[in-house]
């Protein structure tokens, strides 16, 4: 595995998976931004995205154009298996975290 | 729905360039819309210009730039694909050398009067650049606005001059120029009027003008004495040296000081100079240094220290038009200046020195430069498209193998360079041929320098670039829009040989600014024959008039009397037909002045001019006593002098100097002056002593002999004056000058744009025919006769020629017989029915020709061989 994931990286990668099928970058961002309260801006999360590629975390292809969109294509984002590693590694560190902690992180 | 700020959408393409951000704009786009309905459309926008914002200067849309930086498709206009684009041009061009000929001629023609009027003003806006000190040399304007009129002079008080010199210390010389000086020099017996200013001896300190003998700064110094262009230097004494001579004018003897080289380049325009003392010795009570009221004609040139700030002459220029407004009180007065190479062109300024080059007729110029180049424009986009069905073939071809549309538009706008190109080295060449005439026409442009230098050359490349992109770029769109699939399968659309709504619009313009033009010479050429014609109102016929100079001037008309084939003479101090100069003052009632010009005459001037009276006779004219002078008024002076309620019967009025005249004789207006000046009020006065012409009317069968003896006649009374015969209507056809420069200016421009109508007439002519080849030869196989098809061939063109023809003659009879006849010449014929349908009929040859020409080859043509066309 190359690269180090960060959260924000995480985050999005989520938010792919949540998304399935339908995660462009519009859905994408608005996601974001409804789910995690943030104000996210559009250069940032296309610049995240490509980071991501880079990396070999996502894939995108191209989808149909649809008229919404002023006749443009959606660019589609899949996660690779390397990212189902990663993230599959990042909630195992934390469930091992959250297991041992000594301090009470519940809240009532 | 609305849409995204274009401007931001734009900008973001042209930012991504090659990139591929598809996905992007579409995420953008998707995302105002949503905005739209929910924050409305303001918000939207801005949110959306936030967002183009934030993905231009994103890691996203670099990275994606980088690549596709490598991509394989992507390749900027090489030299190698302009290197075939100039190939594939030359090819076309040679391929159809018609086309190519013809749209050559075409912009040649139409861009050689632009270069025309880009040499006139490139080298006016240059004028005075050579003078060392230009940008130390400052112009003194003055603003003056009053009751009766708000403009800027270029002249300015006659007091300023030395004033200004005297009063502050940071102006190291100034020049004082009076304009006006034109003395007539007698010289081997010829009279010549040069046309010169009074200067002070700073003249050529202050100014670099290169001077060839004398001493530069003496030479203005002295009373009575002169400068000398180089070119009247010549025609004065040839190749004598003229430094020292003595010249004869009516003003008294000047001395030559010194000899200049002929003016080039400069708002001035003089060819002799003379000292600012000898206007003071002319004008002994004029005290000049204290005359704060007039300001014409008086032109003050200040020459500052070095390093002085414009500010500084600001400043003490409104000081000195507080001083000007003292002696002005009713007027406001300020006093401006203007840096030498500013002087010309000037938007409005009135009483300006020298040619007074303004910026609206420099414009002026331009537009109609630009009106005959645009149809020859018009002409290559037409003939272009056009032939669409030719080139499409190779589009479709560059556009498979992939030609991407910018690089396709590039081909055709540098192919439409090449050709401009080709064509400016044509306009060069007729360039040179019409520069002469064309300044001459102008008048006093000599100054101008048009020859081919450096700037000019770069001036006519630009300006030459330009008219290709202006020219290629319709081109260049149409064919890189066509639809690669469409052009290889040969389905061009067009094909029917029929001509769309807008070309049909530019053939009609074309042929109304041809009928336009030739109507306007036809028109002003009437005007030329009526003014021969048609008698001013006196008898030009058959008269000799002759300068009677130094000569006794009652003998002279007695020996000349004598002669057999003289069957009148009498004299006048000015030639009827001819301008008069200046106007005197008289009053009618001791209390209102009227201008009047007036006139002296000799005996028997009114019956052998043939002049018309209106009330009372001539004869008594002589009879004028010491205390009366009897006088003979025109209608015109009549009704001048009605408005001023004179009791019904008084005849008597006062001219300026004094002379009490009485009225005898009432004369029908008739023109005394040429056709384009009002009938003024005129007095006519009896006097041989101030008469300077005799009037001989002749009756000879041998002119040429009668002259010889009237010269030998001359000579018995006094050898020392020179005998000159004109016949008056020769003078008077000088007079009319300036007719003659509007149909030569009216026959150029007619003829350029009947040469551009007809080339564009043929060109479009020829590419139907040519493209409905196959149609007649079938029509001719099923039976149709030649005239049928000529009239087939025809009709279309021949309808524009008519639209055409119904717009130019309402248009062309109201500009010129209402407006531009009216300035030209006030009591000229107006615009004939004949001039009108001559014109028309010329035009129509000229079309039909050019129809008829390319018509008759396809409808003659043998049918079997045109089949197997295309």
């Amino acid at each position: 595995m190359k690269g180090y994931l960060g959260e924000f990286e995480e985050l999005v990668l989520l938010t792919i998976a949540n998304l399935g099928q339908e995660a462009y970058g519009l859905a994408i961002l608005r996601d974001i931004n409804e789910r995690a309260k943030r104000n996210l801006s559009i250069g940032a999360m296309h610049s995240t995205l490509t980071r991501l590629e880079e990396k070999g975390f996502i894939t995108s292809y191209q989808g149909e154009p649809t008229k919404e969109r002023g006749g443009r294509r959606k660019r589609y984002f899949e996660l690779t298996s390397n990212a189902i590693t990663s993230l599959n590694e990042m909630k195992s560190l934390r469930d091992q975290l959250w297991a041992n902690t000594k301090v009470e992180l519940s809240i009532k | 729905m609305p849409s995204p700020p274009r401007f931001a959408q734009q900008l973001f393409k042209w930012w991504c360039k090659k990139a591929d951000a598809d996905d992007l704009l579409g995420d953008m786009e998707e995302y105002f819309r949503y905005n739209v309905s929910k924050k409305g459309k303001l918000r939207a926008q801005m949110i959306y210009i936030k967002q183009v914002l934030s993905l231009s200067f994103s890691y996203a849309l670099k990275k994606r730039k980088r690549s596709a930086s490598y991509s394989n498709f992507y390749s900027q206009n090489s030299i190698a694909m302009l290197n075939n684009y100039f190939k594939i041009a030359l090819r076309n061009f040679s391929k159809h050398k018609l086309f190519t000929s013809l749209n050559i001629l075409g912009l040649a023609l139409g861009m050689s009067i632009c270069l025309l009027a880009l040499s006139i003003t490139v080298s006016i806006y240059r004028s005075d650049e050579f003078h060392e000190k230009k940008d130390r040399i400052y112009q003194v304007n003055t603003y003056i606005a009053d009751d009766s009129e708000d403009k800027t002079y270029a002249s300015t008080f006659n007091a300023v001059g030395d004033y200004m010199e005297g009063k502050y210390p940071f102006i190291e010389r100034s020049v004082k120029i009076k304009s006006g000086f034109r003395p007539e020099f007698i010289h081997h017996g010829n009279p010549m009027r040069f046309h010169g200013y009074f200067a002070n001896e700073s003249f050529f300190d202050v100014f670099s003008f290169p001077i060839i003998s004398g001493n530069p700064s003496t030479a203005l110094q002295e009373p009575y004495s002169m400068v000398l262009t180089e070119s009247v230097a010549k025609k004065l004494f040839k190749n004598e040296d003229p430094i020292g001579k003595v010249l004869e004018t009516e003003y008294g003897s000047f001395n030559v000081t010194g000899v200049m080289e002929d003016l080039k380049q400069t708002h001035f325009y003089f060819e002799i100079l003379t000292s600012y003392s000898t206007y003071e010795q002319l004008e002994p009570n004029s005290t000049l240094n204290s005359d704060w009221e007039n300001y014409r004609n008086n032109y003050v040139y200040l020459l500052l220290n070095p390093n002085t700030a414009k500010r500084t002459l600001t400043e003490s220029l409104t000081q000195v038009s507080e001083q000007a407004i003292e002696f002005n009180p009713n007027r406001t007065i300020e006093l401006q200046s203007i840096i030498l190479e500013d002087v010309v062109p000037r938007w409005n300024v009135s009483n300006a020195l020298g040619i007074g080059w303004d910026q609206p007729s420099l414009m002026f110029f331009m537009f109609i430069g630009l009106l005959i180049l645009l149809p020859a424009v018009f002409n290559y986009i037409n003939l272009s498209i056009a032939r669409a069905l030719k080139r499409a073939r190779e589009i479709g071809v560059r556009k498979v193998v992939g030609a991407e549309k910018n690089q396709i538009k590039m081909q055709f706008i540098v192919e439409t360079i090449l050709l401009t190109f080709l064509s400016l080295v044509g306009s060069i060449f007729i360039f040179i041929e019409i520069r002469n005439e064309f300044l001459e026409m102008v008048g006093s442009a000599s100054v101008l320098d048009t020859s081919l230098n450096f700037t000019l050359v770069s001036v006519f490349i630009l300006f030459t670039l330009l008219v290709g992109v202006l020219a290629g770029i319709f081109p260049a769109l149409y064919f890189s829009r066509l639809n690669p699939i469409h052009t290889l399968k040969g389905e061009i659309t067009n094909r029917s040989g029929s001509i769309s709504g807008m070309k049909k619009g530019l053939f009609v313009f074309q042929f109304f600014l041809s009928l336009f033009f030739i109507i306007g010479v036809s028109a002003i050429a009437k005007q030329y024959r009526y003014v021969f014609n048609n008698n001013h109102g006196f008898e030009s016929d058959n008269v000799l008039a002759i300068p009677l100079r130094d000569i006794d001037k009652q003998v002279a008309i007695n020996e000349l009397k004598n002669h057999p084939d003289v069957k009148a003479v009498t004299t006048s101090s000015n030639l009827p037909g001819i301008f008069l100069s200046g106007t005197e003052e008289m009053t009618p009632n001791d209390l209102d002045t009227i201008n009047v010009s007036q006139v002296f005459i000799g005996e028997n001037f009114i019956e052998n001019m043939k002049v018309k009276l209106a009330w009372g006779e001539s004869e008594s004219l002589s009879k004028s006593t010491q205390n009366e002078e009897l006088v003979l008024v025109n209608e015109q002076f009549m009704r001048s002098v009605a408005v001023f309620n004179l009791q019904k019967d008084s005849l008597t009025f006062t001219l300026a100097d004094g002379t009490k005249c009485r009225i005898v004789g009432i004369m029908e207006d008739f023109n005394f002056e040429p056709l384009s000046e009002l009938i003024d009020p005129l007095v006519f006065r009896h006097s041989l002593e101030e008469s300077n012409y005799a009037l001989l009317t002749i009756n000879s069968p041998d002119i040429k002999k009668t002259i010889d003896d009237l010269d030998d006649i001359w000579s018995s009374v006094d050898q020392k004056v020179n005998f000159e015969a004109t016949f008056l209507n020769d003078e008077i056809e000088t007079a009319y000058f300036f007719l003659t420069a509007q149909i030569k200016i009216f026959g150029f421009l007619s003829t350029f744009a009947i040469s551009i109508a007809c080339l564009g007439l043929l060109g479009m002519v020829s590419y139907t025919t040519e493209n409905r080849t196959k149609e007649i030869a079938i029509r001719k196989i099923m039976g149709a006769s030649s005239n049928g098809l000529y009239f087939l061939l025809t009709k279309d063109f021949i309808k524009l020629i008519v639209i055409s023809a119904i717009i130019a003659i309402p248009f062309s009879y109201v500009f010129y017989d209402m407006v531009f006849l009216h300035f030209l010449i006030r009591y000229g014929s107006g615009l004939g029915i004949i001039e009108v349908l001559l014109s028309i009929i010329f035009l129509f040859l000229i079309g039909f020709v050019t129809i008829y020409w390319q018509t008759s080859q396809v409808a003659n043509a043998n049918p079997a061989g045109n089949l197997r066309y295309e």
